[in-house]
């Protein structure tokens, strides 16, 4: 049986091996880690909620679970493509810095099958000018899952969401009008102010707060 | 007795994969999936960097560029093009968008302060506290410390501090998220609709 010492002992190590050499992947991690922690403390505000009726929950639960959902997809599939193909461009050599191209043309007489090759690994293939390497590469990484994250948290996700949490608080107001023997339904109509302003109330947020 | 199970169902686990790789079906498979692969990567240019501020500015964000700095430049950005899109969402009347962005900028400038400040915090006292052991270091200042660690001073120490102080970050703003970032968030949304209404008036 592990102590606690030892469990937090072996995470530092698995932190440090991790991450230490890696602070792209770290960017894109932890930032899914925030997404998910986020959409956890969203979902748990609205289950344990007393003033929050059973029937509103099971309106307010799965809008906050897909709310998760999409934020948390699209940001791991956005960051993480982009940090892939960036780190993938810079190991096949495709982009590189004069320095480190010069020496592969110096050490060897056919650069062209290392450069621009899919199964070449310059940082592996050349280890001498590893330290040149991995600077160059987690600058990149690091450029790549920012831009990434950028792309996703500001411009895929918010669209997403706003098609996403149209359509369903359009059903929520259905099924609570329907709930309050109320016929006059909005299917088909904007989502009105006082609208709004009842579904704000009883959800914690319209858009998952990011942390 | 275990060890020998666990063997044997490695080796048969082995068996399995190393037939499926050298099965000609698969084979073909991955050389068609290398030679897409290749192919996409031929049509992009080879693009090779020698100006060397460019570069000083790449290696500097490689090293320096942690997740508080990130979550600046997510709501700077963000201020510029979520506000927007919420302006644009003809999906609701004009009051409400109005309210919706002005939510959305309140959302963007209290998440983006607690976000930025707790993780500089966090990232700040994990350097305090993962110093390496030795004479005159009190042990509450190794806390951190992997085992092992006999330099501080490398990037791999500094990128696992970051991603160290990162990870306390997150544990602490699920609550801050409610106690700090909610609140804030309803009073600026409030400040912001007061004004709009009041400039909408004149």
């Amino acid at each position: 049986m592990m102590n606690s010492s030892n469990l937090f002992s072996r995470f530092k190590s698995a932190m440090y091996k991790r991450y230490g050499e890696n602070p792209g992947t770290m960017l894109v991690h932890t930032g899914v880690l925030g997404w998910i922690l986020s959409a956890m403390a969203q979902v748990s505000a609205v289950v344990f909620n007393d003033k929050i009726s059973k029937e509103q929950k099971s309106f307010l639960i799965p809008q906050e679970l897909a709310d998760a959902g999409i934020n948390i997809l699209s940001f791991y599939l956005i960051t993480s493509s982009f940090k892939k193909v960036a780190s993938k461009l810079v190991s096949t050599g495709k982009i590189s810095t004069a320095k480190i191209r010069n020496f592969i043309k110096t050490k060897v007489d056919n650069p062209e099958k290392y450069i621009g090759r899919f199964d070449s690994n310059i940082g592996k293939d050349f280890p001498e000018i590893k330290d040149d390497y991995k600077v160059f590469k987690n600058g990149i990484d690091v450029i790549a899952s920012t831009a990434g994250s950028i792309l996703s948290c500001n411009i895929v996700t918010p669209v997403l969401r706003n098609e996403v949490a149209a359509k369903l608080q359009k059903d929520a107001l259905v099924k609570m009008h329907e709930t309050d023997n109320n016929s006059n339904t909005q299917i088909g109509k904007p989502v009105t102010m006082n609208n709004y302003i009842r579904l704000s109330s009883i959800k914690y947020s319209s858009q998952s707060l990011k942390i | 007795m275990i060890v020998f199970i666990d063997l044997g169902r490695n080796m048969a686990l082995y068996g399995i994969k190393s037939s499926i790789i050298n099965a000609p079906l698969y084979q073909n498979a991955a050389a068609s999936l290398r030679s897409i692969r290749q192919k996409g990567l031929d049509l992009l240019p080879n693009v090779q960097f020698s100006n060397e501020k460019f570069l000083y500015k790449v290696r500097d964000i490689g090293k320096n560029f942690s997740s508080d700095k990130q979550r600046l430049a997510l709501g700077i950005t963000a201020l510029a093009t979520q506000p927007v899109i919420d302006a644009k969402n003809k999906r609701v009347d004009e009051k409400t968008r109005k309210v919706s962005v002005a939510r959305t900028i309140a959302k963007i400038i209290a998440g983006t302060l607690t976000g930025f400040l707790i993780r500089y915090g966090c990232i700040k006292s994990i350097k305090s506290f993962s110093q390496i052991p030795g004479k005159g270091v009190p042990k509450y200042k190794t806390i951190f410390t992997p085992k092992g660690i006999k330099d501080n001073q490398t990037d791999a120490f500094e990128q696992y501090r970051n991603a160290m102080g990162t990870v306390i970050a997150l544990g602490i703003m699920v609550f801050t998220n409610f106690l700090i970032d909610a609140p804030l968030t309803k009073f600026l949304t409030n400040t912001f609709v007061k004004h709009q209404e009041m400039e909408d008036k004149k």
